[in-house]
């Protein structure tokens, strides 16, 4: 790795000066051919092309086959810089799904080398050295690969222009400033105002105008191979030594890059239909509803004005800067609103630092890009009308769980939409149909009921198994939730009910029989439903996804563990690289949050908003690993600061219980959840509970559910 | 706090008989009857003193049912001491099991970890299962300590945590332990003398001095 010589030697090496120079004036002529660009059109008024690379390349999946190849410059017009990447048309190489418009994406049209923060240089063992640059804004450019080299020469160019440090934090990033400023030229700067305004270049196409308007982050596979293709992509895997982490990391950048101008795209979109811009809205990076503290100064003033119109805040997904201390009151309005009914406003800021990264949390701890999305009151009564039709069918089941995977539930209609969400209920029944289903239920649960309840004591004596089941259960119904008022005190009938309802599901499951932590699970739900038959029916109904955690081989369990840990390489890779290291790689200390879906780790009425949002399967069917993948992010530093072994993280672990905020939890494992795109999904196993087996998907069509 | 010595405990048994119940009253000198059972593993901690030092005790407290094994296996991991539990009044299902509990403990604990065998709820002698002999005759056999105890009643608790943490001493002081080498279970302390090696006598006294 002779690229790890330190740079601030390459700018006074003579010989690469002078073949620079050289180059530049070869590149010149190229340019000057480059027709139709206006950076051509510009070059006239004094445009000089200091670096040019060919075959700089970024790949848009993980598929090494699919790349787009293009043209990397640094453009010096008047007294600044821009770098511009402009993907080559239809080539040969370009082969695999990329099209036109990805083309038209991913290029990188003139930005001022002043927005950019930081560049950070990746020198694979295999593979070709790539750069990843991220703005101002925190926005970040999927990797550029350099087929044919010249990443030191980039760098070394850019350095003679601009004000280029190493960071003291990592040796592979360099953080970029206004050279034209000296007051910058502090490593300090990442704190102050780093662009300057190009409002009148009119180098800057808008943005807004590059991407199909059809397209929006709703409707788009946040990547460009299709979902079903796990099998496929699994032996690529395999077979394909040349795929290391670093191609992972590649892929989490392209995903996110992709995701983020998407949804810069639409709110520029819906703004600019709004009339409140006018076309000379410059880069997606300046254009964000958000705190640009950090990005064009007069750029913020426009931006509380245009969000305040915007007319549903879920539509909106904001993108912002992470900086430390960063407070409500800077955020948008919108932001403000929906935080305002936090109580714990402080915890809530310092929760989004630092949290979900866009990379690795070592390589750019101070630039975090975050986006998520303000929760949204529970869904009440009045509103769970709107989505039931004359009949009581649910008209839009979609919107339905995506309206409480925002929002969650209010208690009084969870007895009702849980049902639903568990999958007892088909969103197109008809609430006579429902009613109807609930008589034959309590029939056929009463049946199963008396399998038990007529064992008579001589056939108990004859029946250990049975004795034994029944024995635990007894045991175990008394140590659940007896600090709640529902099930505290002696002879609690509720209690009574919660070992029926087990007992009976053990003879119904008997080849499962009875597990400890299902009795922590069938807690909330008799205490929503408040009946024995149809607590019964929505326990089967949860039982038919997390039975596998309670196989008495464990089987269910260590798969989960084992896509988390995946989840956690692909999110996190400092953090897997130190459990690693530690042996603590069994992930066995997330194994009661896994287990009982973090039934212990939050109050009662949080976890059952929890659970109501996992249960929507909107994001994703395994959102509950994203949510253990955010919680371990959050502390990944004091984990790794503190050097915490086995034991002690398993007791640090444990010790969070009680202790974590959930709003912040979610919206972080949601920005993991979509950062982590297919790539995440693809950590996960096919069959990983609470993924439905397939052959029971006959029996519980859930629509939708395959969708994530 | 400072200690000489920290010993990590680990309680281990089928379910239902006494563990978590026999920790709380240890830690916290009480009983209580209704709490929630142990999913995966619970933690709790002491101070003691012994021979004048103080010595922390790290309780592991796991989960008993059988589908956990391969969780709990985990935890055996640098534990100094373990107490074995089983429960008097429930012969078959609790006093059987002990053997395979034993192996698990042989098999995956470091072969100088101390175990102690406790037979809990001895307050319920009207509905004993498991005699005295019995118990006594299981830890000869497989070279344990044993104890009676109750977590109701609060009978013998100290007493089994303190004998297990005096033998682990005992080990430290004969040299059996690197207490240097944490996989032993046993860390030392700022207020602890270095090693097997740091004399007898003479270092007691002095870490006894400087906690109280």
């Amino acid at each position: 790795m002779q690229e790890s010589a330190e740079l601030h030697d390459l700018s006074d090496d003579s010989d690469y000066a002078a073949s620079q120079q050289q180059q530049q004036q070869e590149l010149r002529s190229v340019v000057r051919t480059d027709s139709g660009k206006k950076i051509v059109e510009s070059e006239s008024e004094g445009a000089e092309v200091v670096f040019l690379k060919d075959n700089v390349t970024i790949h848009p999946t993980q598929f090494a086959s699919e790349r787009i190849s293009g043209r990397l410059r640094l453009i010096k017009q008047a007294s600044s810089l821009f770098m511009t990447w402009i993907p080559y048309k239809e080539r040969a190489d370009s082969v695999g799904a990329v099209t036109e418009k990805d083309r038209n994406l991913y290029t990188i049209r003139a930005v001022p080398v002043t927005d950019i923060r930081s560049i950070r240089r990746h020198t694979p063992t295999f593979g070709w050295q790539y750069l990843i640059i991220v703005l101002s804004s925190g926005l970040a450019f999927p990797p550029l690969y350099f087929y044919n080299g010249g990443v030191r020469e980039f760098l070394a160019t850019l350095k003679q222009h601009v004000f280029l440090v190493r960071s003291a934090d990592d040796v592979n990033v360099f953080l970029v400033n206004d050279f034209q400023d000296p007051l910058q030229k502090s490593l300090s700067s990442l704190e102050l105002p780093g662009a300057v305004s190009i409002a009148n270049s009119s180098s800057t196409p808008t943005f807004a105008n590059s991407v199909p308007p059809n397209e929006n982050f709703e409707g788009a596979d946040v990547g460009t191979s299709s979902t079903s293709q796990y099998g496929g992509r699994h032996g690529l895997k395999v077979n394909d030594p040349a795929r290391d982490l670093s191609i992972q990391v590649l892929e989490k950048f392209s995903l996110v890059t992709k995701f983020a101008r998407l949804t810069t795209s639409n709110i520029l979109r819906e703004i600019q239909n709004d009339g409140f811009l006018a076309n000379d809205r410059k880069k997606p990076s300046q254009s964000l509803p958000v705190n640009n503290h950090e990005t064009g100064l007069d750029e913020v003033q426009s931006v509380p004005d245009t969000i305040s119109v915007t007319p549903d805040p879920l539509e909106i997904f904001i993108v912002w800067t992470s900086i430390e201390g960063l407070s409500d009151a800077e955020l948008c309005p919108v932001k403000q609103k929906a935080l305002c009914r936090k109580e714990n406003q402080g915890e809530e800021a310092a929760t989004r630092v630092g949290t979900f990264e866009l990379v690795d949390c070592k390589e750019f701890d101070k630039i975090t890009l975050v986006w998520g999305q303000p929760r949204q009151p529970p869904l009440g009564s009045e509103e769970w009308a709107t989505f039931l039709d004359a009949e009581g069918r649910v008209t839009d089941s979609k919107a339905l769980r995506k309206r409480i995977f925002y929002g969650g539930l209010e208690q009084q209609i969870r007895n009702e939409v849980w049902k639903f969400l568990l999958g007892y209920h088909e969103y197109d029944s008809t609430g006579a149909e429902r009613e109807y289903l609930a008589s034959v239920k309590k029939v056929e649960y009463e049946t199963l009921k008396y399998q038990w309840q007529s064992v008579s004591p001589a056939q108990s004596r004859r029946f250990t198994k049975f004795r034994e089941r029944k024995g635990l259960i007894d045991k175990d119904v008394v140590r659940t939730d007896r600090s709640s008022s529902f099930y505290d005190g002696d002879d609690n009938p509720n209690v009574i009910l919660l070992r029926d309802i087990l007992l009976t599901y053990s003879f119904y499951n008997f080849d499962l029989g009875y597990c400890q932590g299902m009795s922590d699970l069938l807690s909330p739900i008799l205490y929503v439903m408040k009946d024995e038959s149809e607590s019964f029916w929505c326990f089967v109904a949860l039982m038919e996804r997390l039975g596998p955690n309670f196989n008495r081989d464990q089987n269910g369990m260590h798969s989960q563990l084992f896509a988390l840990s995946k989840l956690v390489e692909l999110l996190d890779s400092p953090l897997h690289n130190y459990f690693r290291q530690n042996d603590c790689l069994n992930y066995f200390f997330c194994f009661r949050w896994v287990l009982i879906q973090f039934k212990r780790e939050f109050d009662f009425e949080k976890m059952m908003r929890l659970w109501e949002v996992l249960w929507t399967h909107y994001q994703s069917e395994h959102f509950h690993l994203y949510v253990c993948v955010a919680i371990l992010k959050k502390h990944g530093k004091k984990i790794m600061g503190e050097e915490m072994d086995f034991d002690t993280l398993l007791k640090f672990i444990n010790e969070l219980s009680g202790q974590i905020d959930l709003d912040a939890t979610l919206r972080d494992a949601e920005a993991l959840c979509i950062c982590a795109g297919e790539n995440g999904e693809a950590c996960i196993p096919p069959g990983t509970p609470p993924s439905l087996p397939v052959e029971a998907d006959l029996l519980y069509p859930l629509q939708d559910d395959t969708d994530t | 706090m400072s200690y000489a010595y920290l010993f990590k405990y680990i309680i281990i048994g089928d379910t239902g008989v006494g563990k978590s119940c026999l920790l709380l009253q240890f830690t916290d000198k009480r009983f209580q009857p209704v709490h929630d059972l142990t999913i995966g593993v619970e933690f709790g901690a002491r101070m003691i003193t012994i021979d004048n030092k103080p010595i922390k005790l790290q309780i592991w407290d796991t989960a008993g049912q059988e589908s956990f094994r391969s969780i709990t296996r985990s935890y055996y991991r640098g534990a100094a001491g373990a107490l074995l539990v089983y429960d008097i009044t429930r012969q078959r299902e609790t006093f059987n099991h002990l053997a395979s509990w034993l192996e698990d403990a042989r098999q995956h604990a470091n072969a100088n970890m101390t175990i102690m065998l406790i037979g809990n709820k001895c307050d319920l002698a009207h509905r004993r299962a498991v005699s005295t002999e019995e118990g006594e005759q299981f830890a000869k056999e497989h070279g344990l300590i044993f104890m009676e105890a109750s977590a109701k009643t609060a009978q013998n608790v100290e007493e089994a945590f303190i004998s297990t943490a005096a033998t682990i001493y005992k080990k430290i002081q004969d040299g059996v332990f690197d207490v240097s080498n944490e996989s032993y279970g046993i860390k030392v302390g700022y207020g602890g003398i270095p090693g097997p090696s740091g004399g007898r006598d003479g270092s007691a006294s002095q870490a006894g001095g400087c906690c109280s």
